[in-house]
C-alpha cells in the first residue's frame, strides 16, 4: 500500500473514475447527488464490489449507515438500505456504496474487507435489524440488553412500549404518563405539582403559617 | 489430582503448571477509562491477550431525536455529543444541512465558526492532556491545562452565554454577532497562550518519565490504522496524513496557511506529540482568522432560512409571515442524502443527513469519530502491558459521548 509520507497527500485523481468503472462492471448503478456519487450494488455483488473499489484506491472505510425507507414519501423498492461510506487515503474522493435489503434479508459482512466495519456493522445491527451474514461478534452495540427491537426503525414505538427492567420493575406506558399529567402518584410517587410551585408537595410555607 | 514431586529443572515447572488467563473488568465508572466505557481484558499475568470495549452507557438517542425536531433545532442536540468539541459538532451538522440547502454563509460567520472551532480544538486538545498525564501519574500538568482550558471556555462563555453546549451556531451562519470585545479577548488569549506553550513543551514534552512510558508502546502501524477505520490526530500520528481542513475545506479553511502534522511512529508518544503540534497550528489558524475577520453580516439573507432581521417586523407583514412559518415550522430542504466530512478534535466526524422534503430531517446518522478509533485500542494494546494500556486509553482520546451517542 502507498501511503503519503509528508503532511500534503499526494495528488490523487482518477480513483473515484478507477473505482465507478469497476463497480459498474458489477452491475452497480450510479447516481449523483450535490456532488456526492453513490453506486447501487446487487447484495451478491457487495463485497466484491468493495473489494473491487479498495484496490482501485478507495482505500478507507468511513461509516456503515443503515436506513430505514418504510415511511419515505415515495419511496419505490426494498425497504432498508446499508450505505458504506469510503474514500480514498487522500480524503479528496469519496463513494457512497450502496445495498438494498428486504425487512429480515440479511447482507454479507464487510469485516472480511475492513476489520474497521466490525463496530460500524454491529451498530447498525442494533439500531436497524439489518443481520451481517458472516460478522464475528455479531452483538448489540449501544442499546441495553434488555431493550427489544431496533430503535431507528420507523415502526418503532417511541414512549409506548411497556419495559420490563432487570431488577423486575415493569414500567407501563399509560401509568407512566398519568404520573406525568398529575393525574397519579404513578411509578414515582411525585404528584405533578409543577404548576403549583411548593405547596402541592410541601403544604403550606412557613409565613403563611404566621411563623417568621 | 495427584500430588507431583517438585520437579528441578525450569522447563518441567512450566510444563506442569496449569495457568488460567485473568479476566478483569475495567470501568465502566473510573476515571482512566475516560467516562463510563467498559473493558474486558484478558491477562496473562500483565500481559494483555485479549481486550474487548463493551460502549453504550451513555446512549442518549440523539439521531433518533434529530428525527423529531426542526433542522434549526437540531443544533440543540449535535453539541451535547462530544462535550469537549461542542462545536466541532456544531459546524459538522450545519454544514451538512446548509449543503443540503444551498446555503451561502457570510464570510465573518465561517471566519468567526473557524475561530471558534479552533479554540475548542486546542480546549479539547488540553484536556487530552491534562487526563492523559493524569493516568500516568503526573497530577500537576491537569492544573496547568485546566487554567489554559478556562480561558478559552470564557470566550465561549461570551459568546454563546455556555461554558458547554453551546447552540451558537445556526443553519445559514451564527445565533447574532459576536459581542463588543469578542476580538480583544481573542487577541489576548492568543497573546498569553504561547509562552505558557512553551511552558507546557518544557514541562513534558522532554519528560523522562512521560518519554519512558510512550515511546515505542502501542504502536499502531499505518496498514493497521487504515483496516480498522482510525480517523484523525490519532491516523496522523501512525504515518497518514489525512485532515479534511486541507483535504476538501470547508467554512473558509482554504484561506490559512497551516500544516499537518504527522509522526510516523504510530506510538504512544506520537499520537501525544500530534495534538502538542495540533494546538500550535490552530493557534496560528485562530490568529490569521483573527486578523482577517472584517465586519458584515454573519446570516445568510435567504429567507428560506434565516429569521428577517427584528426591525423588518413592525413594518412589513410579509417579514411577519416569514417570521412565524420559520419559528413554528422551519425551512424544507429538497429531499436528498449528504453528507460533509469534518476534522475534528478526535477525527474524521460528519453528519449524514436524509432529507424526505419535510421541516424535520428524515434519519440523520453521526460518523462520531471516538466510535471508530475505539476499534484500535485492541490491536495496538494486546501483548503489551496492562498500565500501558490504560495510557492508551487516553491517547486515542474518545469521548464516550461520542461514542454512545
Amino acid at each position: 500500500m502507498t501511503l503519503p509520507a509528508t503532511g500534503s497527500p499526494f495528488a490523487s485523481g482518477g480513483v473515484l473514475a478507477a473505482a465507478l468503472e469497476r463497480l459498474t462492471a458489477l452491475g452497480g448503478t450510479t447516481s449523483e447527488f450535490k456532488g456526492m456519487t453513490s453506486v447501487t450494488l446487487p447484495k451478491s455483488q457487495l463485497i466484491e464490489g468493495l473489494e473491487a473499489a479498495k484496490a482501485a484506491g478507495m482505500v478507507m472505510l468511513t461509516d456503515v449507515v443503515g436506513i430505514d425507507y418504510l415511511t419515505y414519501p415515495g419511496h419505490r423498492g426494498k425497504r432498508f438500505a446499508v450505505v458504506y461510506n469510503i474514500h480514498d487515503v487522500t480524503g479528496r474522493e469519496r463513494l457512497f456504496v450502496r445495498v438494498e435489503l428486504d425487512d429480515g434479508e440479511a447482507s454479507p459482512t464487510a469485516t472480511g474487507v475492513w476489520r474497521g466495519a466490525d463496530f460500524l456493522e454491529r451498530e447498525t445491527f442494533d439500531m436497524m435489524g439489518v443481520v451481517f451474514e458472516g460478522h464475528p461478534n455479531l452483538r448489540k452495540l449501544l442499546t441495553p440488553e434488555d431493550l427489544e427491537g431496533h430503535p431507528h426503525r420507523k415502526d418503532f414505538p417511541i414512549g409506548e412500549s411497556p419495559t420490563l427492567f432487570n431488577d423486575g420493575r415493569f414500567l407501563d406506558p399509560a401509568t407512566f404518563r398519568a404520573g406525568l399529567m398529575g393525574q397519579d402518584t404513578g411509578l414515582t410517587g411525585w404528584k405533578g405539582g409543577a404548576r403549583d410551585g411548593v405547596r402541592s408537595t410541601q403544604g403550606t410555607l412557613p409565613d403563611e403559617r404566621g411563623e417568621s | 489430582m495427584t500430588t507431583k514431586t517438585a520437579p528441578h529443572h525450569q522447563d518441567s515447572v512450566e510444563g506442569s503448571f496449569h495457568t488460567e488467563y485473568m479476566r478483569i473488568n475495567v470501568g465502566p465508572q473510573h476515571p482512566s477509562t475516560h467516562g463510563v466505557l467498559r473493558l474486558v481484558v484478558d491477562l496473562d499475568g500483565e500481559q494483555i491477550v485479549s481486550l474487548k470495549p463493551q460502549v453504550g452507557y451513555l446512549h442518549t438517542g440523539f439521531e433518533k431525536t434529530f428525527e423529531h425536531r426542526t433542522y434549526q433545532q437540531g443544533v440543540t442536540y449535535s453539541n451535547r455529543m462530544d462535550y469537549l468539541h461542542g462545536f466541532g459538532h456544531d459546524l459538522a451538522y450545519v454544514l451538512a444541512v446548509e449543503k443540503l440547502m444551498d446555503s451561502r454563509v457570510p464570510i465573518r460567520a465561517q471566519r468567526i465558526r473557524v475561530i471558534l472551532n479552533e479554540l475548542n480544538r486546542i480546549a479539547s486538545h488540553l484536556i487530552f492532556f491534562g487526563t492523559g498525564l493524569l493516568d500516568m501519574g503526573a497530577l500537576t500538568p491537569f492544573f496547568y491545562t485546566q487554567r489554559e482550558r478556562e480561558k478559552i471556555l470564557d470566550i465561549f462563555e461570551l459568546v454563546s452565554g455556555a461554558r458547554m453546549n453551546y447552540g451558537y451556531f445556526r443553519v445559514g451562519g451564527l445565533y447574532q454577532d459576536s459581542p463588543d470585545g469578542f476580538e480583544e479577548r481573542v487577541q489576548a488569549w492568543y497573546d498569553d497562550f504561547w509562552p505558557h506553550l512553551e511552558q507546557y513543551r518544557n514541562l513534558w514534552v522532554g519528560n523522562d518519565i512521560v518519554l519512558a512510558r510512550t515511546k515505542g508502546v502501542c504502536v499502531v502501524p499505518p496498514e493497521m490504522a487504515i483496516d480498522h477505520a482510525l480517523t484523525g490526530p490519532s491516523l496522523r500520528a501512525s504515518g497518514v496524513g489525512l485532515d479534511f481542513r486541507k483535504a476538501q475545506p470547508y467554512s473558509s479553511y482554504e484561506d490559512y496557511q497551516f500544516d499537518v502534522p504527522v509522526y510516523q511512529e504510530g506510538d504512544l508518544w506520537a499520537r501525544m506529540m500530534i495534538r502538542f503540534d495540533e494546538m500550535v497550528e490552530a493557534a496560528r489558524i485562530v490568529k490569521q482568522a483573527l486578523d482577517l475577520l472584517e465586519p458584515g453580516p454573519v446570516k445568510d439573507p435567504d429567507r428560506r432560512i434565516s429569521l428577517p432581521p427584528r426591525q423588518e417586523l413592525e413594518n412589513s407583514m410579509e417579514a411577519v409571515i416569514f417570521h412565524f412559518k420559520l419559528v413554528t415550522e422551519g425551512f424544507h430542504p429538497p429531499k436528498g442524502e449528504v453528507y460533509v466530512p469534518t476534522e475534528s478534535a478526535r477525527g474524521e466526524l460528519g453528519y449524514y443527513i436524509i432529507s424526505d422534503g419535510g421541516s424535520m430531517p428524515y434519519r440523520v446518522k453521526v460518523h462520531a469519530p471516538s466510535l471508530a478509533n475505539l476499534q484500535s485500542l485492541e490491536p495496538s494494546s494486546i501483548g503489551g502491558l496492562f498500565a500501558d494500556m490504560v495510557i492508551n486509553i487516553a491517547s486515542f482520546d474518545p469521548v464516550l459521548g461520542d461514542v454512545d451517542k
